[in-house]
């Protein structure tokens, strides 16, 4: 095999900075969850760990939409302005309209809201992480600023509704056996979303995208169609997210999801998908927002306050991104 | 042997130098006396740049010595080649567009000259030496190709330059600016700076440089008095060579008209237009820049032109996109594998698959990865593609077998008209061959071949028919068999003058 | 003249004017409403308003320039007015409190330069980061309750006048504008963050401390966004967490619509006093004109879209016409 050029010295560093990079999020969960077990043993309480399968809901939607921006090179801010826009509208839908239009319009209002910035990223010929990351900032703000315009800044709470809203209860609240109904969704999800990723074409599309703009479009992919399909689908993905957010709380506030934007980028980036496009998958995004999720849980066992939370949320953040730009050099 | 000449200012001795798998000079040895012009030919890859960019400090060498002024140079970098008083001048001129003459003239150095006052003052004292009227304060972004080539003299001059190089001037200028531009080169030799000129318009040559070296294929095939040698001469140094690689048998099965290209105008390209017959391997050759490249974009849909006409079998095909040109039945293996052609990190598999996904996709959408492994173990046996598996990452074969990853890709198309533009650079010999037995297999199928090629020998060996390009138009037509080189390589450097000559 | 170049400029020109005739534009407008809009008390209220927020751009704008970009700004923010308070409340002098906040701001610059240029991470996504890090800090550090100073002398800064006439604010802003544009304009170094915003390799190429110039404007960066924080914190006389929240996206935006490009290597404090000076101008009059909140959001919003869709393009244009 002298032809294949690749010294052994590279072949091995790299796959060391890999294998490390890879299951260092794993290791981290390990070692944190079996600390956490011992100093605080409600951690591993059925309780504790229902809680932590409730956390499987709005968050990892969000996050699993985003995964896909990201592999194909991009970024999209837009997401917490999606959330409000789409259960105030789907909130406002149920008294005249019914629970079931009113859910299928909130869905699509998100999916709407991804397409417009495709279009966006598209006609203005951003290439660049860092252009779409401006323009989706802008969206966000557009559609987060509707948001607060349809309500006049009012929160309407659910429970005040006259309608039939028992569809949105059963999202929220409801129980299929031990499973809640949300975790029901996110398997299905995450299933159909792994399908796509790695089986269809324009799941590949997307990954080729993220790859080698340049190389895809010379062989004749479609490029207009991967940048639609991603942002639609992390838009549809935040309108689910917004769904499930709304029949948790009850209420249609407009300042719902806040901050989403952020965590979903840490939980994708910590899951192994890197910034830079071309690698990454659903099922590291799952495993990367299980970390988030329980980074977050060990520190409220531990008794740990908010405010050092974030912190640890932002250097985990810095740190894998950190990690990320070693390995590309 | 360190002799001292006082009257060189540049003795540069066996310098080679290596990149993976190709040696880019190979014990070159030149002397440029002080206050002349020394001009240096040779075609593409003859190892031109890569020698000034050793000597200007961007590249260092693996062997030989430099010695500069009387001084050994052990290594430099850019800036201290322009401190001691070697400047160069590149093709791609090295200047911030978004800063004004005085400040790129004294990038870095304002202080030295007494802050901004003294940098423009300064400034417009080189200009005026050199006869320049460019105001100091203008933002170099704004200026002509000719000015900003004076902007560069001038900043040269700042550092009080003993030899600048000069790396294609003129492939930019205007007639009248071409005239400004020798009078300088006259005036600077006049104050004792040496200049090597590079240029592949052999006029230039003739008329203003004082010796001239002829390099080949990173050696230096011989220096001399620009009195004792002639233009043809000139060429047969430069082209002129012993056959080692070995061709098959040309292909002969030539038959009636498959393509038309009508009238490619861009802002390179004036008015191009040639035929492609069925089974015929067309050669393009000319100089870098020549617009090959763009011509074969154009036809592939892969750049915005238009105003231009495709007709194949006799009816108009509109292209205006990759994925126009694979219906047409066109297909492009691109000059830069890394950049364009490759996904380094994926697979084998993506990698050949990457052309042909609609083929694997079923109507519900989804892609069939058993028959994407089948397409690629195909096109592994059949262009023999070393590989530990389907799944390895692309990145880690080698030159050879990467291109053949790029041009599996394509032969899946089963292409009528097979483009491929430098498709042997940076393979090894083995590798090359089998590339030009692929190329015979798809003409002896009635398919064509546009081959784009820098190594003469190839596209001359390959081609049924060549066409020489020059400075954006097609300058020649030739039967490789009835032609010799020599008559085919003048046309390549067959610059039109834009002017009237006085 | 290249194409290139002449379309560059004219983008850059009309983007220039833009931020001008834009201003304008809405001064004409607001002719035909009656509103307080043209007393002197609201257009020196709009300047001294603005003015915290230009010194944070006037910082931005030297790490754009330079062809960086920190999004890390709106914490530094919240942690400079944050740091000023405590130090004073634990009995530093308001000087030295101030100092201190600063210091703080240059440390976080040096902190992101290291990352950015040293360790080549992506500039956006690793200030982004950083400034989470530094909200959370700054959350810890006051159990997320916003601070007051004890000095009562502390809120004269923000809320003072020179002569009884001139707020402090605008001086500073102006003091400040003075010093950015000098170093711009006059010195080595600031000629020489254009170069490197210009053509990173050409700089290089030139002997220029490529790496050390850049970190030097993360370093301003966020001493001057620490600064705009205690001016804040002095104005409310009030440091909290939560003042950086949403300022690096418009402070950025508003910089790029006055013409500093996100490229690097063009732009200045004129500029960027301007291109804030527009987003002002806008919240004002849409405030005089009692137009919702909300539709303010939104509207915004546009703007911001518009502008950067506009600027992409631009660039767009440029590569397709080489």
């Amino acid at each position: 095999m002298s032809d294949l050029i690749l010294s052994q010295k590279s072949n091995i560093r790299e796959s060391i900075l890999d294998f490390s990079k890879e299951y260092i999020v794993l290791f981290a969960i390990a070692i944190l969850s079996i600390v956490t077990g011992i100093v605080e043993p409600k951690f591993l309480s059925v309780a504790n760990m229902t809680n932590i399968m409730r956390q499987f809901g709005p968050l990892i939607m969000v996050c699993l939409g985003m995964t896909f921006v990201i592999i194909g090179g991009f970024i999209d801010l837009s997401v917490s302005g999606t959330i409000p826009l789409v259960v105030v509208i789907t909130h406002s839908m149920i008294e005249p309209f019914g629970m079931v239009p009113a859910l299928i319009t909130g869905m699509i209002v998100g999916a709407i809201c991804g397409f417009i910035n495709s279009l966006l990223i598209l006609f203005s010929g951003a290439t660049t992480q860092a252009e779409a990351l401006f323009i989706t900032y802008g969206t966000m703000v557009v559609y987060g600023g509707l948001a607060l315009l349809y309500t006049g800044g009012v929160t309407h709470y659910m429970t005040y509704m006259e309608a039939d809203y028992s569809l949105f209860t059963v999202i929220g609240s409801g129980t299929v056996g031990v499973f809640s109904v949300t975790f029901l969704i996110f398997l299905v999800v995450v299933t159909a979303l792994y399908i796509f990723q790695s089986k269809t074409y324009l799941g590949r599309t997307i990954n080729l995208i993220g790859g080698n703009k340049t190389a895809a479009r010379l062989s004749g992919v479609s490029i207009k169609k991967g940048i639609i399909s991603m942002f639609t689908i992390n838009g549809f993905m935040a309108g689910l997210s917004g769904i499930i957010l709304f029949s948790r709380v009850t209420q249609a506030s407009p300042t719902l999801g806040r901050g989403y934007e952020t965590q979903a980028i840490l939980a994708v980036v910590v899951g192994g998908t890197s910034l830079l496009g071309g690698k990454g998958s659903v099922i590291r995004t799952v495993i990367g927002t299980l970390l988030v999720i329980l980074l977050g849980n060990c520190m409220n066992m531990l008794g740990v306050d908010v405010f050092m939370q974030n912190m640890m949320r932002g250097a985990i953040l810095v740190i894998a991104i950190w990690l990320d730009a070693k390995r590309q050099h | 042997m360190n002799e001292n000449k006082p009257e060189n200012i540049l003795s540069v001795k066996n310098i080679s130098k290596n990149f993976p798998g190709v040696k880019a000079l190979d014990g070159v040895s030149i002397d440029v006396q002080r206050g002349t012009v020394h001009g240096i030919v040779g075609e593409n890859g003859a190892g031109k740049s890569t020698l000034m960019k050793i000597l200007s400090g961007v590249y260092t060498r693996n062997s030989g010595s430099i010695t500069f002024d009387s001084e050994d140079i052990k290594s430099t970098t850019p800036h201290k080649s322009m401190s001691m008083g070697l400047s160069i001048i590149y093709q791609e001129l090295n200047i911030v567009s978004t800063m004004t003459v005085g400040e790129n003239i004294f990038l870095g150095r304002f202080k030295e000259v007494g802050g901004m006052r003294g940098t423009h003052a300064k400034a417009k004292e080189l200009l005026d030496s050199i006869g320049s009227t460019i105001n100091t304060t203008t933002m170099v972004g704004d200026l002509s190709v000719s000015e900003k080539q004076m902007v560069e003299i001038a900043k040269a001059l700042s550092f009080d330059s003993k030899l600048i190089i000069m790396d294609e001037p003129s492939s930019s200028l205007t007639d009248d600016e071409m005239k400004d531009l020798v009078k300088i080169i006259h005036q600077l030799k006049k104050q004792g700076i040496s200049i090597i000129y590079i240029s592949h318009k052999l006029d230039e040559i003739f008329d203003f440089c004082d010796i001239v070296t002829v390099m080949r294929d990173g050696k230096v095939i011989d220096t001399k008095p620009i009195g004792e040698i002639t233009r043809s001469e000139m060429i047969t140094k430069m082209v002129g060579r012993s056959i080692e690689n070995e061709f098959p048998e040309r292909p002969r099965n030539v038959g009636e008209t498959l393509m038309e290209v009508r009238s490619i105008n861009t802002k390179k390209l004036k008015n191009v237009s040639f035929e492609l017959k069925k089974g015929e391997i067309l050669g393009l050759v000319g100089l870098v820049g020549a617009g090959r490249t763009e011509i074969v974009r154009a036809i592939f849909g892969a750049d915005r032109t238009f105003g231009h006409e495709i007709v194949i079998d006799g009816k108009v095909v509109k292209i205006k996109a990759p994925s126009d040109a694979k219906r047409a039945g066109i297909s492009l293996v691109p000059e830069d594998r890394k950049l364009e052609g490759l996904i380094l990190p994926f697979t084998v598999e993506s990698n050949i698959s990457l052309a042909s996904l609609d083929k694997l996709t079923s109507k519900m959408g989804f892609l069939n990865k058993s028959k994407e492994k089948t397409m690629a173990e195909k096109h592994i046996k059949s262009l023999g593609i070393k590989t530990p598996s389907t799944k390895t990452r692309v990145e880690s074969l080698s030159g050879g077998n990467q291109q053949k990853c790029v041009v599996g890709r394509w032969m899946e198309l089963e292409p009528r008209i097979l483009i491929m533009d430098e498709p042997t650079r940076g393979i090894d010999v083995g590798a090359k061959y089998e590339i030009y037995l692929l190329m015979k297999e798809i003409v002896k199928n009635g398919g064509s071949v546009i081959l784009i090629s820098s190594e003469l020998p190839e596209v001359l060996n390959m081609s049924n028919r060549v066409l020489t390009i020059c400075d954006g138009r097609i300058t020649g037509e030739f039967d490789p068999e009835k032609s010799s080189t020599h008559e085919i390589m003048e046309k390549a450097f067959e610059f039109i003058d834009k002017g009237t000559k006085s | 003249m290249t194409n290139l170049t002449k379309g560059k400029m004219i983008l850059n020109t009309m983007t220039k004017q833009k931020a001008v005739t834009a201003v304008l534009a809405m001064f004409i407008f607001m002719i035909f409403f009656p509103t307080n809009f043209f007393s002197s008390y609201n257009l020196l209220d709009l300047l001294n308003s603005a003015s915290i927020y230009i010194v944070l751009a006037f910082g931005i704008t030297i790490v754009i320039i330079g062809g960086g970009i920190d999004l890390s700004i709106g914490g530094t923010l919240s942690l400079g007015g944050i740091i000023a308070i405590m130090c004073m409340n634990a009995g530093m002098p308001i000087w030295l409190a101030i100092v201190c906040a600063v210091l703080v701001g240059a440390v976080i610059g040096i902190i992101n330069g290291y990352l950015v240029v040293y360790q080549k991470c992506a500039p956006f996504i690793i200030t982004l980061g950083m400034g989470l890090v530094l909200t959370g800090f700054a959350q810890q550090i006051t159990d997320a309750h916003p601070i007051s100073p004890k000095n009562s002398e502390f809120m004269m800064i923000g809320n003072g006048y020179i002569f009884g006439v001139i707020p402090n604010l605008i001086i500073v802003m102006l003091v400040v504008f003075v010093i950015v544009h000098f170093i711009f304009r006059y010195t080595q170094f600031g000629r020489n963050i254009y170069a490197i915003g210009g053509d990173y390799e050409v700089a290089k190429h030139s002997g220029i401390s490529v790496r050390k110039i850049q970190t030097a404007t993360y370093v301003l960066c966020g001493a001057a966004a620490a600064f705009a924080g205690v001016l804040l914190s002095s104005t409310l006389n009030t440091g909290s967490a939560i003042y950086g929240d949403r300022i690096p996206l418009i402070v950025i935006s508003a910089v790029v619509v006055g013409g500093t490009s996100l490229a690097g290597g063009v732009g200045g404090a004129p500029l960027a006093m301007i291109g804030y000076l527009v987003f002002g101008v806008m919240e004002n009059s849409m405030n005089m004109l009692g137009i919702n909140p909300y539709a303010q959001e939104v509207i915004r919003g546009v703007v911001v879209v518009t502008i950067l869709f506009l600027d992409s393009y631009g660039r767009k244009r440029k590569r397709e016409t080489v």
